[in-house]
């Protein structure tokens, strides 16, 4: 049944890619000339449109990969553990790039290339978790057993999230106050417009990448499964005498 | 009630092996010994620095020791397949895992008391009002370690690479844990009225009632063979 | 396997077209030319001069908006009249970049908007590296996608199962 329902997804993972290329494409160019640059942060300003996409949908991701994991642990199938891998990859894959975004983004405004803003931070220990998931799906051999495995610290980093930002935060403000901080952009309507396409564009082309990462999880295990019946096969055969 | 007996035996079974043994305690405590003793190389401290680095070379101390503690909790169950046992067993699997966690942190509180006093002697610290207090901060912090650090041993002891995957896993989820640990023990050690620093309390504790339960959920599916 | 070659490189080429139009834009509206460009080859349109504003010669009425200081370059210094809105950036001994246009008879740069300093080349640089590896891996990833596809159906191991193109 959960096949059928994918299969029937995945029909339309073409319009998913088309419409998230289309607007990212429609947003980069809105961003890069079609907008005015920020009073105070000057041309800086623009990197927001790819930083904080970035950092939106690697928590989508991650909330994907939550979602999923539960899914698994209640049904056990095996596309659904696809989708987590996918899902998990493809968040550490955005997780990367809004940290390296942000570093680039911190330097001209801030002159350094890191600074212990809390979400900054945060972001630095989502990509840590997400890279043990990662590793651990990779140690283990047993592919029932790594789903398990996968889908509960997934359950549990999930829940863990909202509070490692939480402490983070705490401990920063008690640190070292900072007088601008990430959120200081002022967002005004012209700059508002190119960052809610570039989302959207991110979020649709999210869910496309979901789908294509799943269905070549799925081939690449099916192609395994059968090399191996094949390969027990011709087993068999050369032992009868 | 079968479920507090199996928790009562799963305490009394590790705590006698240890008696028996004394591996897990004497490993970690010297471990620890051997981190103050890094540390206190790595940094040329006088008083006013010490008193800042302190309470956050105290904790990174007791993370690295307790991670010690936590693998060798379900590495010595994979002598005589007690492991899978344990995964066969028709007992409440989260109360195996209660009680894993209760040993564990007997375990790391008695290697943190042993240490404390070599710490207060080696850095010269004045603690004697608010021993209670650090007591406390102690236990909510290793508890925090020990209830997502049994989980995940229990975990990483069935893969490959088991001893540098549990602290992969374990320390970038227990930050909330650290940081609310230290801040408070900083606290705690200048003699600040609890007010400021009482919200790191609270954060250890909620972060232990939540994750006690989340870990007690998950831990039967760690334990399907 | 033809399709997805295709959209890809249709996609380089909007890509391109992209960077095409970004590199224009840049080069009418965000480049700046430095006082000693700008006297060496004096243009008649309006453009970005970049400099720093000498001390001592910052004078006018700051609420007016009505300014007069010296930009200094490398080499060159640039007389610039300011006639625009008050802008708390025009201070001395500071590098900005005066927008207008230059007035060769009297030897003047009226100026009606100040700049801060573009700083493009992180822009591009950020922007290349959220979306070039972002681009890469989609690639690889539907390729993979397309070869695993042609193995399955090569070796005839094909049943009817959750496989569409």
């Amino acid at each position: 049944m959960i096949h059928a329902a994918i299969k029937q997804v995945q029909r339309y993972k073409g319009w998913f890619g088309t419409a998230g290329g289309m607007c990212i494409i429609a947003g980069v160019y809105l961003g890069l000339v079609g907008s005015p640059p920020d009073y105070y942060q000057g041309e800086v300003v623009r990197i927001m449109y790819v930083h904080v996409p970035l950092a939106h949908t690697s928590l989508l991701g991650y909330s994907v990969l939550f979602a999923s994991s539960l899914w698994y642990l209640w049904k056990r199938d095996p596309i659904v553990d696809n989708m987590c891998h996918a899902a998990a990859s493809l968040s550490a894959f955005f997780t990367a790039g809004a940290l390296l975004t942000g570093s680039i983004w911190a330097k001209p405004t801030w002159n350094t290339w890191w600074t212990w803003d809390a979400r900054l931070v945060s972001f630095a220990v989502l990509f840590l978790i997400l890279t043990g998931y990662l590793m651990l799906r990779t140690f283990i051999d047993d592919p029932e057993r790594e789903a398990r495995f996968a889908a509960v610290l997934a359950i549990v980093g999930f829940v863990d999230l909202p509070i490692i930002h939480f402490s983070v935060e705490w401990w920063r403000t008690l640190h070292q106050p900072l007088s601008i901080s990430m959120r200081g952009v002022s967002i005004s309507k012209d700059l508002l417009v190119p960052l809610i396409i570039m989302g959207i564009g991110f979020s649709v082309l999210f869910f496309y990448m979901l789908m294509v990462r799943t269905q070549m999880l799925y081939l690449a295990n099916l192609l395994n499964a059968k090399k191996g019946r094949l390969l027990s096969h011709a087993h068999l055969s050369k032992a009868e005498p | 009630m079968i479920f507090f007996r199996v928790i009562q035996w799963v305490v009394w079974k590790d705590l006698i092996s240890e008696v028996r043994s004394r591996e897990t305690i004497s490993s970690m405590f010297f471990f620890a010994l051997i981190v103050i003793l890094v540390f206190s190389f790595s940094f040329s401290m006088d008083q006013q620095a010490a008193r800042e680095l302190i309470s956050g070379i105290i904790w990174v101390a007791f993370a690295f020791t307790g991670i010690i503690g936590l693998g060798k909790s379900f590495s010595a169950e994979l002598q005589n397949d007690c492991l899978e046992f344990l995964q066969m067993s028709p007992a409440p699997k989260g109360a195996v895992y209660l009680g894993k966690v209760a040993a564990n942190v007997v375990f790391m509180v008695t290697v943190e008391v042993i240490l404390f006093p070599m710490f207060v002697i080696f850095f010269n610290l004045d603690v004697v009002e608010e021993l209670p207090l650090l007591l406390l901060i102690f236990l909510l912090g290793t508890l925090g370690l020990s209830t997502v650090g049994t989980l995940f041993s229990a975990m990483t002891v069935q893969i490959r690479a088991r001893e540098v995957m549990l602290p992969i896993l374990l320390l970038p989820l227990a930050v909330p844990v650290m940081i609310a640990a230290v801040e408070a023990t900083r606290g705690a050690l200048n003699g600040n009225p609890m007010a400021l620093y009482r919200h790191w309390l609270e954060l250890l504790a909620v972060f232990d009632v939540v994750f006690t339960v989340v870990s007690f959920w998950a831990f039967e599916f760690i334990m399907d063979s | 396997m033809t399709g997805f070659y295709l959209r890809w490189g249709g996609l380089l080429v909007v890509a391109a077209i992209l960077a095409f139009l970004v590199a224009r834009n840049y080069e009418r509206n965000l480049a700046n030319l430095t006082p000693e460009d700008l006297l060496a080859d004096p243009p008649s349109r309006a453009v970005r001069v970049l400099g720093l504003v000498r001390g001592g010669t910052l004078t006018g009425d700051q609420a007016s908006g009505r300014l007069r200081f010296d930009l200094s370059g490398t080499r060159e210094t640039l007389t610039v009249q300011y006639d625009g809105p008050p802008m708390e950036n025009l201070r001395e001994l500071k590098t900005l970049v005066v927008v207008g246009r230059w007035d060769p008879s009297a030897r003047t740069f009226r100026a009606h908007d100040i700049a801060l300093v573009t700083n493009y080349g992180f822009v591009v640089g950020a922007y290349l590296v959220g979306l070039v590896p972002l681009a890469l891996f989609l690639f690889t990833m539907e390729r993979k996608v397309g070869l695993l596809h042609h193995e399955i159906k090569q070796s005839k191991l094909y049943e009817p199962e959750m496989m569409d193109a």
